[in-house]
């Protein structure tokens, strides 16, 4: 390394452009694991940065030391030359750094002008709406799109709701933002949107950071790509010196399988019929609107709409979460509106939900205490009364080694498995069961593509063998690559059903977006 | 500069060490509160232990204060469990003592000690568990906060008790006095040893309902299904879980070992009914339940220091001449420390100084860069 070690911190160029923020040897170590080990990043004024990586590749962690989160164990941050101590966001935001988070932090019952000052100490015990107002009109009409700042956060669509992140992060002046996986809420259509607004602060100077998964969008947003692969720096490249199969090299370390391979099977008999359901969302709005649906045995059925469109709630209707206000819905013929989870159960329908800790698994509850939730009643594990835990950790090593699961300590808390092989046991767990009606909500979100693939295989699989699987996902991608039929969801009703190998992507965005209703 | 960073896993070693070190630190406090009282903290501290637990008499009379804090605590580790938070433990302690009393004082004299004793105690649990009842299908028909029914509930149950001393089983003889008639022999529960000790066969009430609720949380599927609901309602729900069941049976056992110690209580050392039956021990046994983490084996020895305490804060009161207040003083500077310490247990504390570390290296981006490059040149081979 040429140079006196101070005379390099003090330079601010790296041959093209000016150095904004250099993190160097940044190392953060949590017990038992290293999240970043020495990784260096650099991000360069007016460029959009993407960081790509799997679950667990420490992305979050960097960022986070970043953002004042977290403190590194080792390492330097210098922003503008200057060397500083990031000790809590309110130290990152005084140093112009904004973080979005992929949850965004709004409180609901505020106004954007409430939500965009909160926590900001320049307003006095007065607060100045009309110029605070003024002040983000001039912001979003800047990086041209609209917003009324008088709105409350929830009359907002979750596209709106990212666009006041934004312009919280900015009013705060912020000069580098930092947007965690930004896309995996929006519609294609607000996706390309959300880019637009990007490259509009590249050009005022701004320096963005673009944490991500998709390949397809690091490719088509960023002008560099940093690349971590379990916590190691992999290297830092010009995204227009490489191909996206090469960065999925780079991002697991071994080529990956775009296409997944699939059996030619005639689909089997109908399996799940629902006609005319009506039910109520958490609100008390009617979410789904005599929706009627039939998926057969050996088929995938790929739900594709924005979110918020009633998809969660059919996912609810069919296995017993949400009671159905009118309608039916049947199993194999067998009527289970409104069954138990029991009967649901013995009926073969099993759920691979969206929220993974907050419905799927038990967090505090440890691996193997996990693993038995759909089994604790039934012999071996079940004596009467008692459970024989022996037994159950069997069967948790079972499944562990099946479906090749990481876990470091069975007898831990499951909330400390990476997210990825969270899904896996969750998905083994409910695959354990041999279902006859998986339905699969978002299965992929979240996961690395190692993990991601895995998780399309054993959808694929169980499709091979008969299953009928619903398949609810925002990501049309994986939809198409997935599904045999595609059912397009929109205000509480399916719009429109097409063949997924027969199908044109600009009408299923329509039929999302509710411009068409047609049938294929 | 301190900072705390959440531990994955607690060491044993620190589980073990960090509440000694925070009672430890607890006593200093209420020390410094007591040099200023113008006593000397050592000796008060030694009279507490000489108190509590100098003779067999005196340890004896720390375990009869420990029996209704193990019973209650024991039940309070499985609702807390649930996330039930019961605090209703005092009046269902009333209510279990006022049915339980019942038989004594109006049940057929005839009636021989076993049986009378059975059925009291019998009364005494069903009396308690029917207080917690009301509170559970509040919550899981209506979802009525069950901390503001059962403490509201702790309210009524306290008047209950003041209708009946101040009415109907007021003794005639009492001159007055808001007190039943003295219990009858066969209506008292047996002591252990023998007088002046008031320890009771209660204890044994006690040790089994420990051991029987260890193994009901830890080995059956009732236990498993109760944690499941506790830690995630959505998912316990999928499972096929009956919320309803289980939320009901665990207040029943929580509020039937609160109203077995109460009756036991006034049975065995009362024997007699009265406003005062030391129905605070359903408070404290909330803190012996939160300080045992929720173990009820854990729950009998913490139980056991509270009682300590207790039982050597009338000591002190007696023999130094300090106002009970001071230990009062004390426990709550323990409780203080304890929790404080729960920091050292959850999180590590770092140290971490401030900008004078010097620069261990210069930004290392550009090799690594060249490093990339060649992990694209190996890829693209």
């Amino acid at each position: 390394m040429p140079g006196s070690l101070s005379s390099s911190m003090g330079e601010k160029m790296d041959g093209q452009g000016q150095l904004m923020l250099v993190m160097s040897n940044i190392t953060k170590r949590f017990p038992g694991i290293v999240a970043n080990d020495h990784v260096s990043f650099a991000l360069r004024k007016g460029e959009i940065h993407a960081l790509l990586g799997e679950n667990g590749a420490g992305k979050t962690t960097l960022m986070n030391v970043l953002d004042g989160i977290y403190y590194p164990d080792e390492g330097e941050i210098v922003i503008e030359g200057k060397r500083v101590e990031l000790r809590s966001p309110l130290d990152s935001m005084k140093h112009g750094i904004g973080m979005i988070h992929q949850h965004f932090m709004l409180v609901d019952s505020l106004s954007v002008i409430e939500n965009v000052i909160l926590g900001l100490e320049s307003q006095g015990f007065y607060i100045d709406k009309k110029s605070v107002a003024g002040q983000i009109e001039a912001i979003a009409k800047k990086y041209n799109f609209r917003v009324d700042p008088y709105a409350k956060i929830w009359q907002l669509s979750v596209g709106e709701q990212q666009r006041v992140e934004i312009i919280k992060t900015l009013f705060k002046g912020a000069r580098i933002l930092i947007l965690d996986e930004p896309t995996s809420v929006l519609t294609p259509q607000e996706s390309e949107e959300l880019f637009g607004i990007l490259r509009e602060m590249k050009s005022e100077g701004k320096s963005i950071i673009f944490i991500s998964h998709k390949l397809n969008e690091v490719m088509s947003v960023s002008d560099r790509v940093t690349v971590l692969r379990k916590g190691q720096l992999v290297g830092t490249v010009d995204t227009s010196s490489i191909t996206e199969r090469e960065l999925a090299r780079m991002m697991i370390g071994r080529d990956v399988l775009f296409r997944l391979e699939r059996k030619d099977i005639e689909p089997g008999r109908e399996v799940l019929k629902v006609e005319d359901a009506q039910a109520y969302n958490d609100r008390g709005i009617m979410a789904l609107n005599k929706l009627s649906i039939t998926v057969h045995g050996g088929e995938i059925m790929g739900v594709a709409g924005v979110a918020g469109n009633g998809q969660v709630e059919l996912a609810e209707c069919i296995t017993g979460l949400r009671h159905v206000v009118s309608g039916h819905v049947t199993v194999e013929g067998i009527d289970v509106t409104n069954a138990t989870p029991c009967t649901l159960a013995s009926a073969g329908v099993n759920y691979i939900p969206a929220d993974r800790l907050g419905v799927g698994l038990v967090p505090n509850l440890s691996t193997v205490e996990n693993a038995m939730l759909r089994k604790y009643r039934q012999e071996p594990m079940c004596r009467g009364t008692f459970i024989d835990y022996g037994a159950a950790c069997t069967y948790a090593d079972g499944l562990i080694e099946k479906f090749d699961i990481a876990v470091p300590l069975r007898n831990a808390p499951v909330k400390v498995l990476s997210g990825g092989n969270m899904q896996k046991l969750l998905l083994a767990r409910e695959i354990e069961e041999n279902p006859r009606l998986l339905i699969a909500e978002h299965p992929t979100r979240g996961l690395d593509v190692g993990a991601t693939e895995f998780v399309r295989k054993t959808l694929l699989d169980q499709r091979d063998h008969g299953v009928a699987v619903l398949l609810i996902s925002e990501d049309l991608d994986e939809i198409l690559m997935v599904a045999d039929r595609v059912a397009v969801m929109y205000e509480g009703r399916i719009v429109g059903i097409v063949d997924a190998h027969r199908v044109d992507i600009a009408q299923i965005g329509l039929m999302m977006a509710g411009a068409v209703g047609a049938k294929a | 500069m301190l900072r705390f960073e959440k531990r994955d896993k607690t060491p044993v070693r620190l589980r073990v060490l960090v509440p000694i070190c925070s009672v430890l630190l607890g006593l200093l406090v209420g020390s410094v509160v007591m040099l200023f009282a113008r006593v000397n903290p050592l000796k008060v501290y030694g009279a507490i232990v000489k108190g509590a637990f100098g003779s067999a008499y005196t340890f004896s009379e720390t375990l009869v204060i420990a029996v209704p804090l193990i019973l209650i605590s024991v039940g309070l580790c499985l609702v807390y469990r649930m996330k039930f938070f019961n605090i209703g433990a005092k009046g269902q302690y009333i209510i279990g003592a006022i049915c339980g009393s019942y038989m004594a004082l109006f049940g057929p004299a005839t009636m021989s000690r076993p049986l009378l004793l059975t059925l009291m105690m019998v009364l005494g649990t069903l009396g308690g568990a029917l207080w917690a009842i009301i509170p559970a299908l509040l919550k899981v028909y209506w979802n009525v906060n069950e901390v503001i029914a059962t403490l509201l509930l702790n309210y009524i149950a306290s008047y209950i008790l003041w209708y009946f001393m101040y009415g109907t089983w007021r003794d005639p003889g009492s001159h007055g006095f808001p007190l039943s008639k003295s219990f009858a022999l066969n209506a008292q529960l047996p002591r252990i040893l023998a007088a002046p000790s008031r320890l009771h066969i209660g204890l044994f009430f006690g040790l089994a309902a420990a051991v029987i609720v260890w193994i009901i949380i830890r080995k059956t599927r009732f236990g498993y299904e109760a944690r499941v609901l506790g830690e995630n309602e959505r998912a316990a729900r999928y499972a096929g879980i009956n919320v309803f069941k289980t939320v009901i049976i665990a207040a029943v056992i929580s509020g039937g070992l609160a109203g077995l110690a109460g009756i036991a209580h006034t049975s065995a050392v009362l024997r007699i009914l009265q406003l005062e039956i030391n129905s605070d021990y359903g408070y404290t046994a909330i803190i012996a339940a939160w300080l045992a983490g929720l173990d009820p084996l854990v729950a009998v020895g913490v139980s056991v220091l509270l009682a300590a305490l207790e039982a050597g804060g009338y000591q002190i009161q007696i023999v130094m001449r300090v106002p009970f207040g001071i230990v009062g003083v004390i426990e709550s500077s323990i409780l203080f420390c304890l929790l404080a310490g729960e920091i050292v247990t959850h999180y590590r504390v770092v140290l971490t100084r401030r900008l004078s570390t010097p620069l261990r290296s210069a930004p290392r981006i550009g090799k690594k860069c060249s490093g990339a490059s060649d992990e694209r040149a190996r890829g693209a081979a």
